[in-house]
């Protein structure tokens, strides 16, 4: 159940959950293709606003560029959580998995927030075709997150109660994979949907 | 600071059958690699929020550098931080993740080639 740093770390030595590991990378690919499905169907109607607000209009890219930063802190912060367990050091790795679940529940209120604002000012997923692509691409991401959170919840439980076991080892680490891949995820986000729409 | 390299982390039976496909692995006493990875990801956040906001560049050139640092914070994600080549014995999480990438990029590619086509659609 140790892991004294330069051997190989717990979750790829026990030969059935390096298998599990496999079988979420093979999930990952296929999330690949569902967000990759999203991106297409947005950038086709993304100039389709019928009635509606451009994305120029809708778009205010400081909340953006707030939930960027903390996005890309929970994914560093994730990062040095499976660290610490590969070090064996359990409160440290919890310590940063917690930050991860707060920095996670604060990007998704920042969006929903954002959602609300919209919505309030009648600009629905009904309105056009570019916010129906809009709202389905970044509420699909919002709803992983979110996944993502509950998730870290009950790994975070598992960690307090069993400790650093070869199973929870291996959920922190597919957990991880999970949180970085939203977070490559958001970048395209970022850099497609917002930075390219208030482009003008 | 000191790295310990495993040159062959696998048990009889498991040999690595593609060089390629070799597992890297290494437990540095330092999370350098995390740290250097963070400050790259907001460096790059940073040029390319800079760029937008100020109206650096003209439009198209302005599209495919903002591109660029995406898919460059894409690579710094699956290298660092995703520990893209660990595994045991051959690695084939990446021929699956790779196949999987190349799928989306052709499904995104391509809608955005056809709709170039001034037909009714575009």
């Amino acid at each position: 159940m140790n892991n004294p740093i330069g051997s190989l770390p717990a979750e790829f030595e026990n030969t059935h959950e390096g298998v599990k590991i496999l079988g979420f990378w093979v999930f990952l690919a296929t999330d690949v293709m569902l967000f990759a499905s999203l991106f297409a169907v947005y950038v086709v109607y993304r100039s389709r606003v019928a009635l509606g607000p451009t994305p120029a209009q809708i778009f205010a890219l400081g909340p953006v560029l707030a939930e960027t930063l903390i996005l890309l802190t929970s994914s560093f912060t994730v990062s040095l959580s499976l660290y610490a367990a590969r070090q064996s050091r359990l409160k440290s790795a919890i310590g940063w998995l917690v930050v991860t679940l707060l920095l996670g529940a604060s990007f998704v209120s920042l969006e929903i927030r954002e959602f609300v604002k919209d919505v309030l000012a009648g600009h629905t997923w009904h309105q056009s075709a570019f916010l129906s692509g809009f709202f389905t691409l970044v509420g699909t991401h919002g709803s992983h997150v979110t996944f993502g959170i509950g998730w870290a919840v009950l790994l975070t439980l598992e960690l307090v109660l069993r400790g650093l076991t070869v199973a929870n080892r291996r959920k922190l680490f597919t957990f991880a994979l999970y949180w970085h891949f939203l977070d490559i995820v958001w970048i395209f986000l970022f850099s497609v949907v917002y930075l390219a729409g208030v482009m003008t | 600071m000191q790295e310990k390299k495993h040159e062959d982390p696998t048990l009889p039976g498991e040999s690595v059958e593609i060089p390629l496909l070799a597992p890297h692995l290494s437990t540095p006493h330092f999370p350098a690699r995390q740290i250097a990875g963070y400050v790259a990801s907001l460096i790059l956040t940073g040029i390319a929020f800079f760029l937008v906001a100020r109206h650096a560049l003209p439009l198209s050139w302005l599209l495919a550098v903002v591109l660029i640092l995406a898919f460059l914070q894409a690579a710094i994600q699956l290298g660092v931080f995703m520990h893209l080549r660990e595994g045991r014995g051959t690695t084939w999480h990446l021929p699956i993740i790779g196949l999987g990438l190349f799928v989306g990029l052709g499904i995104v590619g391509f809608s955005i080639w056809i709709m170039l086509f001034k037909s009714g659609v575009s």
